[in-house]
């Protein structure tokens, strides 16, 4: 490649970045140009871990696919079957029973808690602070026996069904599941008081992959991503559904623009999901959980979206009259992260490069093997993950 | 008068018999079918009079002659408008609104992927989620392939079955 003549450091250094690494949770490829030490570019590869789920789903039935659909994400594994029971639900022109929709609110928001604090680690241990790491992974479990108390599973909670829900939750699981809550309500707050104050934090997020307002709407952010721009937009709020009309709420900002700006609004929003669902335990409507539907469903055509932890999710059903789709159209929210993603990673440091890619909170972000490859001289280096972040908090200790 | 069924008639106004159908099937949820020539007017519309920033996604489907495109907007966060045009099978080409709407980029690369449609003006349609060996032309959401014979395709290339 030809120096580049904007900076006349010499040359841009192309930095592959991915596709595999078994820490995180699904295969993604980069390629960074670097000069010097920042990027200039960003080209995102997607589709390793692409499993033809639309495809697959039209030649399954739709009781089928709701158990394809919980297999989406391991994370956010209930805002896809919600977002697929609400669609096939208004295909048959049914409605879920009052207390469905308030379960599944709260499975909604213990998820979101979940997804949060296993973000909030994550982001800890990209700067190199290991301990709120495990400290936040080990309060993290809190929920997930939550979750497991009234599901019977930590990952894939099977709870929504076409119609409402599988499983109850009964008054006398309520203290429990409220004990467990206020506990992570002092632990959130703590880490809070700790983010803000602690200087290595600041020093690692404040500024870093900043996405101004602007660059966030034209880009089409969603989530926290956007929210941490400034922008008040939430589909709980915007397009309610479930219960979420019934349920008081705040939707969180922050004008930070910056990393830092979407740890606070991760955790700040963890706060409101808690006391979200002890709204939702209290004022738990009685009734059945679920009405029953028929298996074929009539032609028709239906937008369904669901804010999942990472943000919007929308899917698209078009029925034929039979029992299996014609059509069925997913959009995650990373997806909808991606070219944000980019545009925040321009003018960054390599090292601030697993930061910046965790802030979006990505759900595939993987970035196993890393070939630094100098293209004047030909060299060839390798490093996996590991060695970048260790690469880049060494070279944070002397920047 | 409802904001979508408002919003529906600003449409029609505007696009001035361009509008093959329209529906508010239900509380912030609007579906409009345009003509192809009038399609990067409605967009326009969208974007510029009606302040539309935010692109969901698109959604590519194959109807057998035509391929169907639908573009879901968010008015305002809130109300889902889906915009449909019908681009031919046979050379299924479509202008590109990455220039009106920047975040389209990924969605249109993705529908160029899997159902081979050219979005004219497009900066990069180079694959996105199909691998590199991947055969020419074979678009794996076209209904001609069962997953049978995509699997039947991969396994060739070398892949796992």
């Amino acid at each position: 490649m030809e120096a580049n003549p904007r900076m006349g450091y010499g040359s841009i250094i192309k930095i592959p970045f991915g596709p595999q690494h078994p820490a995180l949770k699904e295969p993604e490829h980069f390629t960074f140009e670097v000069e010097g030490n920042i990027i200039v570019d960003v080209k995102p590869r997607l589709g390793y871990n692409h499993r033809g789920i639309e495809k697959a789903m039209e030649v399954r039935t739709y009781i089928q696919n709701i158990y394809l659909a919980e297999r989406i994400c391991g994370i956010c594994s209930d805002a896809h079957t919600t977002c697929y029971c609400q669609a096939i639900e208004e295909l048959l022109g049914v409605e879920a029973p009052p207390r469905a929709k308030y379960i599944r609110v709260i499975i909604a928001e213990l998820e979101r808690i979940h997804s949060h604090s296993l973000w909030v680690g994550i982001a800890a241990h990209e700067i190199g602070f290991d301990t709120l790491f495990m400290h936040v992974w080990r309060d993290r479990e809190t929920i997930m026996d939550i979750l497991e108390f009234i599901s019977g599973n930590r990952v894939h909670y099977a709870m929504n069904t076409i119609g409402g829900v599988r499983r109850d939750i009964s008054s006398d699981m309520i203290p429990k599941i409220k004990k467990g809550l206020d506990f992570l309500e002092e632990r959130i707050k703590d880490y809070i008081k700790i983010i803000e104050t602690d200087p290595t934090i600041r020093k690692r997020t404040v500024n870093v992959g900043v996405l101004k307002p602007k660059d966030a709407i034209e880009l089409c952010a969603v989530g926290p991503t956007l929210r941490a721009s400034g922008i008040k937009n939430d589909v709980r709020k915007d397009d309610p559904y479930a219960a979420y009309d019934e349920i008081p709420f705040n939707v969180i900002t922050n004008d930070g623009c910056d990393v830092f700006a979407r740890i606070i609004v991760r955790c700040e929003e963890m706060l409101e999901s808690v006391n979200m669902i002890r709204y939702a335990l209290d004022n738990l409507p009685s009734g059945r959980l679920r009405v029953r539907v028929p298996l074929a469903v009539p032609a028709g055509e239906v937008v369904s979206r669901v804010e999942a932890p990472r943000g919007e999710l929308i899917h698209y059903a078009r029925s034929n009259g039979t029992s299996r789709p014609e059509r069925y159209k997913i959009r995650s929210p990373t997806l909808g992260n991606i070219p944000a993603l980019c545009k925040m990673l321009l003018g960054q440091h390599v090292a601030d490069i697993p930061i910046v890619l965790a802030g979006i909170d990505p759900c595939f972000a993987c970035m196993d093997r890393i070939a630094i490859v100098d293209t004047k001289t030909r060299k060839r280096r390798v490093m996996n993950f590991e060695e970048l972040r260790r690469f880049s908090q060494r070279w944070r200790k002397t920047h | 008068m409802s904001l979508e069924n408002k919003v529906i008639e600003k449409m029609k106004v505007s696009l001035n018999g361009k509008i093959l159908e329209a529906s508010n099937p239900r509380a912030r949820r609007i579906f409009v079918k345009v003509k192809p020539e009038a399609f990067k007017d409605a967009v326009k519309f969208l974007v510029e009079d009606l302040n539309v920033k935010h692109l969901s996604t698109i959604t590519g489907m194959d109807l057998g002659e035509k391929i169907e495109l639908i573009y879901h907007f968010a008015f305002q966060g809130a109300i889902s408008i889906s915009l449909k045009v019908d681009v031919p099978k046979e050379s299924p080409r479509i202008p590109s609104i990455v220039n009106l709407v920047p975040g389209a980029i990924l969605y249109e690369r993705e529908v160029h992927d899997v159902l081979g449609v050219n979005f004219e003006g497009h900066p990069d349609l180079s694959r996105l989620i199909l691998p590199e060996d991947w055969p020419e032309g074979v678009y794996p959401l076209r209904k001609e392939y069962s997953p049978e014979d995509l699997r039947k395709l991969l396994s060739k290339n070398g892949g796992k079955s």
